[in-house]
């Protein structure tokens, strides 16, 4: 034993070396905060938690940054890559513009997963992909262990590993979504356990499930890739991100008086030039977007110092940004530094490694509004129709453009309750004039990818690569039929509906060249749903029949008649007696059978 | 007991002819008491919330003080559009009232809805508007529907909830206070985070078209000359119709609850409303019209009555009527009498309302779709009313059963025979109580005149509205005139054709009962109301026969029956309803097509293509003993 520590100590040593000096040329935890108040007194704040761990130490099992719960997840079920989403609301592209990292960091409603899976060949990539599943599940506190194969889909070319992959891997993509999972602070604690600060001290100390998951849209991401340099250096990287939309006016309100009570007459903001104001008659001049806040207010916290683990000397870099325009004046808590940067609507931070950081913006009239960035692309997925047999899908895309037209891939996967009609996949395309007038779906829809369901075994898989050309809407149109389901496969909630996934587009930027990610909304569908409580009232009924039929053949068919003497045989108690009770009850069974015979 | 039934045997006639006319009186008779006891304690419930998500009246409703005064400059701005357009404020609800000044009326809703539009995006909603138009009758109904809508704060437009305030109410009168109390709660409800629908609100420019126009184009199902919806919110749960065409405060609340085709909303929706009403906010509800309802037997009939007739009628009693074919349940609010309760206690009720709705965690369906109700807290549910008018569709059943049985068992002894005589005595001995059917003139002839009611209900649908009252004298005409000619070729042939043996005649009635008792009893478990109203129109027909017996005594009595039956006549029933009600008959009619050409109203089928038939029948079966 000794001779052996003796022996391993100088390799030990030589391994720490080699870990600490990998530590030191990558230093590598970021934070991130970036703050962009919105129109319509919305307020983006957008987080983001980066780490590298090489892939020596991840192979090893050295965990320093990277969680080891995560980690040994991964290595278990051989995954290579892993995209996980936990989002709720919807992203209003009309008011706020294009989505924050171009959709990339967030998910459908609901709970999203897809993972590149190393395995020989589809079969064992699934079964480790289950394993995955179960395991994210306990990890995250999350039903992804009901993504099986009826939720689990295979896209093709809707996804791209945003890692560098080596090229012996043979790698497998599987994706599954959760559409009517309720994201809620149980997914944010295990979340927030695989900072590195824990929620304890940096930006992370922002987070409160209360106002997080009052946020009129949130998402919460986790992305694992591999990454290498190009002199073939790995590091395996953690993204967390937490993105959310604060209501300003309802984060404001105080949590011992949450209700939006009407204000007192002296206090409404009324319009005084129209000829009618007086007491009691008041035409309300809303708000403009210039409101003030601070962080205390809208988040109920303040930012705990910096994350010992982020502080980066010297390196220039801030952790807490702001988008607001220049001329507005922002005050900060003492000891931080702000630092304007030369677009004219940045400011960032540098703030104190310790002591507590709040940021506040007074009320404030200004010209200057921050430029929001058009959405590329404008989407919509709605059920039409009437009646429990039949239904239809519609889907809008507006290309809101007037020079370019817009490719992307649309991918849907749909539960296998609801079968699609392919054949009835009609376009009709509207331009600005408002004339529409129908195409041929092949003219829109370039290539098709299309598996069609089977029943209680998988969904429908379908991707079509399509062009919107500019300044017009496109309406894709398809019927489908809705199944009837088993009496024991509707969830207790049967009358609710059932969650169709949304739909993922993927839109290939030429200029970018990252790919942008949209997300319609989730739909219900309604199926056909039996009485409930027929099938009682049959089980009663028939029940009621079998008792009486079965019990009077039964008591006919075991029924003994005997005389009294035989009787008082039959009940004695004494070692005599039970002989001679069998002695008569064997004697009766011969008779019995004599007598049925005559 | 054994020798009654032999003798019931060995009676033919008794068992064939006397018996299933005791048996369809019978049913007649039990049919008709059946109602008339519903409405007693012993045959109706006491209503009950079924779906416990909803909770009415557990939360408290804030929408009072200050907001009463954002109402007021609403309402002032408004009103000094309307004023602004015409000067004269009697002008402007006669420019809306008036059915000729459409392009008028879309002038001034122009304007104002760009007001309403301003209102709604200033409170934060995203706004669209949709135009439509319909023609029905040679009447072009066209406007404009604009809505906003709420999203749900944490929501993702799943699940979606409509207020809609009609620009005039169902009676045609002006809803200012209705619309600015959706605008007002529009603005407060966008305050509230606790939404887990999203909350539409609906103006239309009337109860009539805009509602069916805006539901069709949501669920895709509109025709050309409707608009698409620009804007759209995920699977509606359900919806209220305000309406507060008043300019005082009000005293109760009038629940309108029928929909389209005798389609009815969800009960606990009805119950919700009157527990909120009555329970929370202590405005008295009322439902059919009955302001003073004292719970007695004579009251409680009537309100089933009334009920049942404009169930039975199937039009569309307000804006909320369009949402039921979805199956979205919807009712209307309307504010009735001179009280104390003003638009903040109407808001409440709304408010508390929509609460109650946005607990909702599954689409309505505890509670009863198929039900009478007869007191905001009694009813009778489909299980208990239902053999009322089944009963009556098998009176004709029974009698059509007989009938059959009849022509194949029975043949008539004073008949004149065709085939018997020519057949071997002995032959006929046998085979005395066997007769073989002639089936082909029976069915040609009644399948005929069945598909001769498309004819009416083409003609009555497709003409434009001046002509109406003309076509209906005529359908009266051809009522007279059609029967008798049709008696006339069948009893003498004509040339055409053998005449009739009685026993064709008796196959006849027994079709067109056959299918009169199908359809009823079919239309029973769809429109409890209209199958009853017909079924009980159509009594007389199960004991039309051709009259035997001597010349003067048959043609008087065969003469006084057709005047007689010709009083029940689909036409005849309609103008004399119209004469009762005091309505023209244009307006009925005109009302009619327009409920098939939009609303997709089904009660002129059956008329045409169900009823007509069967007393026309009726008709040539009396009218050929005259000759």
């Amino acid at each position: 034993m000794t001779t052996f520590s003796l022996y391993s100590l100088p390799l030990v040593a030589l391994i720490l070396s080699l870990w600490s000096s990998i530590v030191i040329a990558s230093p590598d935890y970021h934070e991130n905060l970036q703050l962009h108040p919105l129109p319509q007194s919305s307020l983006l704040a957008s987080f983001n938690f980066r780490s590298n761990t090489s892939q020596e130490s991840f192979d090893q099992q050295h965990f320093r940054y990277l969680p080891r719960a995560l980690g040994q997840i991964l290595q278990h079920a051989s995954t290579k890559e892993l995209h996980l989403r936990f989002t709720t609301g919807r992203w209003d592209a009309e008011s706020w513009g294009s989505r924050p990292w171009n959709g990339s960091k967030e998910g459908g409603t609901g709970v999203e997963l897809w993972a590149w899976i190393d395995a020989p060949n589809d079969d064992e990539a699934f079964a480790k992909w289950i394993t995955l599943t179960q395991s994210l599940s306990g990890l995250f506190c999350a039903s992804l262990n009901f993504v099986d194969s009826t939720r689990t889909t295979r896209p093709v070319v809707s996804f791209e590993p945003f890692g560098d992959h080596s090229e012996v891997d043979q790698l497998h993509l599987l994706h599954g979504t959760l559409p009517g999972e309720v994201v809620c602070t149980e997914n944010l604690t295990p979340f927030l356990k695989l900072l590195p600060c824990k929620g304890k001290a940096g930006i992370s100390s922002l987070f409160d499930g209360h106002k997080l998951f009052d946020a009129a849209w949130q998402s919460m991401s986790v992305d694992i890739q591999p990454v290498c340099s190009p002199d073939g250096d790995c590091v395996v990287q953690i993204e967390q991100t937490v993105d959310m939309v604060l209501d300003i006016d309802r984060s404001k309100r105080s949590r011992s008086n949450p209700i939006p009570r009407p204000v007192p007459n002296d206090q409404l903001v009324c319009d005084t030039s129209k000829p009618y104001h007086s007491d009691d008659t008041c035409y309300p001049l809303e708000k403009t977007n210039d409101k003030a806040w601070s962080l205390t207010e809208v988040f109920g916290r303040t930012i705990n110092g910096i994350c010992p683990l982020a502080e980066v000397e010297g390196s220039g870099e801030q952790s807490v940004c702001l988008h607001v325009p220049h001329e507005r004046g922002v005050f900060i808590t003492e000891g931080a530094e702000e630092i304007k940067k030369d677009d004219g609507f940045t400011r960032c931070f540098n703030l104190a490694s310790s002591g507590s950081f709040d940021l506040s913006i007074p009320k404030q009239l200004v010209n200057l509004e921050v430029p929001l960035d058009e959405p590329v692309l404008h989407a919509e997925r709605t059920i039409v129709g009437n009646g429990q047999e039949r239904g239809g899908m519609r889907i809008m895309f507006g290309n809101p453009s007037n020079i370019s037209a817009v490719d992307f891939i649309y991918f849907e996967t749909l539960p296998w309750f609801l079968r699609p009609y392919i054949h009835t996949l009609h376009a009709t395309i509207t331009g600005r004039d408002g004339i529409s007038r129908e195409l041929p779906a092949s003219e829109i829809v370039k290539e098709t990818y299309y598996r069609p369901a089977i029943d209680r075994e998988r969904g429908t898989q379908l991707e079509l690569s399509l062009s919107v050309p500019a300044a017009s809407t496109v309406t894709l149109t398809y019927d489908f039929e809705k199944a009837i389901l088993r009496y024991t496969e509707y969830p207790p909630d049967a009358n609710r509906g059932f969650n169709v996934a949304p739909a993922v587009i993927r839109i290939v930027d030429n200029v970018h060249h990252a790919p942008i990610y949209l997300r319609s909304t989730s739909l219900l569908l309604q199926l056909p749903v039996p009485d409930f409580s027929m099938p009682y009232n049959v089980i009663i009924l028939t029940s009621t029949v079998i008792a009486l039929a079965f019990g009077t053949i039964f008591n006919i068919l075991v029924r003994r008649v005997v005389s009294l003497d035989q009787a008082s045989a039959l009940g004695a108690t004494t070692l005599k007696g039970r002989i001679l009770s069998k002695v008569v009850a064997i004697r009766d069974r011969f008779r019995g059978k004599a007598t049925k015979v005559e | 007991m054994p020798a009654a039934i032999r003798n019931l045997r060995s009676n033919p006639h008794f068992l064939f002819v006397r018996l299933p006319k005791l048996l369809s009186l019978l049913c007649i008779v039990v049919g008709v008491a059946w109602l008339l006891l519903l409405p007693l304690n012993e045959y109706s419930r006491r209503t009950y919330i079924s779906e416990n998500a909803l909770l009415p009246g557990q939360v408290h409703a804030y929408f009072t003080g200050s907001e009463q005064n954002i109402f007021r400059g609403y309402k002032k701005e408004l009103e000094g559009i309307l004023n602004d357009e015409t000067k004269d404020r009697a002008e402007v609800t006669a420019g809306y009232v008036s059915r000729g000044g459409h392009a008028e009326q879309l002038l001034i809703l122009d304007r104002v809805s760009d007001k309403v539009q301003s209102i709604f995006e200033e409170a934060g909603l995203k706004f669209a508007r949709q135009k439509y138009e319909y023609n029905s009758a040679g009447i072009t109904h066209q406007g404009e529907n604009s809505y906003a809508i709420i999203h749900a704060p944490r929501g993702d437009a799943t699940e979606a909830i409509v207020l809609v305030a009609p620009w005039l109410t169902a009676d045609d009168k002006l809803n200012l206070n209705g619309v600015t109390l959706a605008l007002t709660l529009a603005r407060y409800f966008k305050r509230w985070s606790l939404w887990s629908k999203d909350i539409i609100f609906l103006i239309t420019p009337d109860s009539k078209t805009g509602t069916q126009a805006w539901i069709d184009a949501y669920h895709d199902m509109h025709p050309a000359s409707v608009q698409p919806l620009p804007l759209k919110s995920g699977a509606l749960q359900g919806a209220l119709v305000i309406e507060y065409p008043l300019e005082h405060r009000f005293q109760t609340l009038h629940i309108v609850y029928d929909g389209v085709n005798g389609q009815l909303p969800n009960l606990d929706l009805f119950n919700t409303a009157v527990s909120i009403a009555g329970g929370q906010m202590g405005i008295g509800a009322n439902l059919q019209e009955m302001w003073n309802h004292d719970d007695s037997y004579e009251n409680r009939l009537q309100t089933m009555v009334r009920g049942m007739t404009k169930q039975g009628l199937g039009y569309a009693t307000g804006a909320h009527s369009s949402f039921m074919p979805y199956h979205i349940d919807a009712i209307t609010l309307q504010t009735k009498g001179e009280g104390w309760e003003d638009e903040m206690a109407l808001g409440r009720t709304i408010e508390s309302l929509c609460r109650s709705l946005n607990n909702l965690l599954e689409h309505l369906h505890q509670s009863f779709f198929f039900y009478l109700l007869m007191q905001s807290n009694r009813f009778v549910s489909i299980g208990t009313y239902l053999p009322s008018a089944m009963l009556l569709a098998g009176n004709f059943t029974i009698m059509a059963i007989a009938l059959w049985m009849r022509t194949g068992y029975y043949p008539e002894t004073k008949s004149v025979q065709t085939k018997g005589e020519k057949a071997p005595a002995e032959e006929k001995a046998k085979t005395s109580n066997i007769a073989e059917r002639k089936l082909a003139l029976p069915l040609s002839l009644v399948v005929g005149l069945h598909l001769l009611g498309l004819v009416p209900l083409w003609v009555f649908n497709n003409v434009s509205h001046q002509y109406f009252t003309t076509i209906t004298f005529v359908v009266l005409g051809v009522d007279i005139i059609l029967p008798l000619s049709l008696a006339a070729i069948l009893s003498n042939g004509l040339g055409l054709s053998k005449p009739l043996i009685p026993q064709q005649y008796h196959l006849i009635k027994s079709f067109s009962l056959l299918l009169l008792g199908l359809s009823l009893s079919t239309l029973a478990t769809l429109n409890f109301s209209l199958s009853f109203m017909i079924g009980l129109l159509c009594t007389p027909l199960s004991f039309m026969t051709r009259l035997q017996g001597a010349a003067p005594a048959r043609l008087a009595t065969s003469g006084l029956g057709l005047a007689l039956l010709n009083l029940l006549s689909p036409p005849t029933v309609l103008l004399g309803v119209c004469w009762y009600t005091g309505v023209s008959v244009e307006t009925v009619l005109t009302e009619a097509a327009f409920g098939w050409d939009v609303w997709g109203m089904w009660t002129q089928v059956v008329v045409w293509c169900v009823w007509w038939p069967a007393w026309l029948i009726g008709g040539v079966l009396l009218g050929s003993s005259i000759f």
